[in-house]
């Protein structure tokens, strides 16, 4: 009878033991859930930041280009007409008299 | 004693096996609930980043179409004040033309047409004749130019030269002796009047 009771004390015991284990591991799913709840705003918030800063960098780079092309427009457009003035300059030279005649004509007749 | 020894281990392993799984399943929870939060990060930084995208591109588009216009406009400068130098030069060389012709025999037929041209506008009668300093020496047969005057217009015209001498490089101003009615037929004058047709005619064979 002794024994008995003993072995059902030793149980208990034990019950108790594995009671408090399984009490600690709740406790401390708890706190890891609790945690992760936590840094979930900053890891939000790092992620839109960081997502963020690549649009970002893109955008500048998008204008960066842009600015770019259109410094590439400017030049192409004033040396067409850098040579459309040469041309303009040889025509001019060649036909100088001729035009200064007409006026002399428009005046005098 | 074995056997309660036995049943004591198996409840504390069971326990122990338990736990850990608790443990487990809060962090794999955890993970997820913080990838979650990530790819939320993640999703909403990407609809402001498509509009932020949109807004740079458009901005882009419009910076683009704005320098094409302001280079085109700057191209268009160069040319077109090319053209006006030259246009210019074409205008004061007429004008040292015209100049010298003052000075030559050529001249008086011509300046005698231009004071009865202005006098028939003006329509005849007392009239008098401003010329400048030079041409005002000039051995002009004023009678003539009325008498002139006078058949065109149907009027009896009387022709006076004035003592004011305009500064021009030559031509004349016709005008009533009331000072009404005025005719600037100078050559300085021409010019200014006929300027754009002018202008035309020298761009037309200049840049031929």
């Amino acid at each position: 009878m002794f024994v008995v009771l003993e072995a059902f004390k030793a149980i208990k015991e034990k019950h108790l033991e594995a009671k408090r284990i399984l009490d600690e591991a709740t406790a401390e799913a708890e706190k890891i859930k609790q945690d992760a709840t936590q840094r979930g705003t900053s890891v939000y918030e790092e992620a839109y930041r960081a997502t963020l800063s690549q649009a970002e960098q893109k955008a500048i780079e998008i204008k960066r280009k842009t600015v770019k092309v259109a410094e590439r427009d400017l030049e192409k457009f004033l040396s067409q007409a850098e040579d459309q003035a040469k041309e303009i300059e040889v025509k001019a030279e060649k036909n100088f008299q001729q035009a200064v005649n007409a006026v002399l004509n428009t005046i005098l007749h | 004693m074995e056997s309660t020894r036995a049943i004591t281990e198996v409840i504390l392993q069971e326990a122990k096996k338990s736990a850990e799984h608790i443990i487990q399943e809060a962090q794999k929870s955890a993970e997820v609930m913080l990838e979650k939060q990530r790819q939320l990060g993640v999703q909403r930084a990407n609809e402001s980043a498509r509009l932020l995208l949109k807004k740079a591109e458009s901005e882009a588009e419009l910076t683009k179409l704005n320098s094409i216009a302001n280079a085109k406009i700057k191209a268009n400068w160069v040319i077109l004040s090319k053209k006006e130098t030259w246009i210019d030069h074409v205008v004061n060389e007429a004008k040292k033309e015209l100049k010298i012709l003052t000075q030559s025999k050529k001249y008086r037929p011509i300046l005698e047409k231009l004071i009865t041209e202005a006098g028939v506008i003006v329509g005849g009668k007392e009239l008098e004749v401003l010329l400048n300093e030079q041409d005002s020496a000039l051995p002009l047969k004023l009678g003539n130019l009325a008498k002139e005057i006078s058949e065109k217009t149907g009027f009896k015209t009387k022709l006076r030269l004035s003592k004011e001498k305009p500064k021009v490089i030559g031509g004349a101003i016709v005008r009533t002796t009331n000072g009404k009615v005025v005719m600037d037929n100078t050559f300085d004058d021409i010019l200014r009047r006929r300027e754009k047709e002018i202008q035309y005619k020298i761009a037309k064979i200049l840049f031929k």
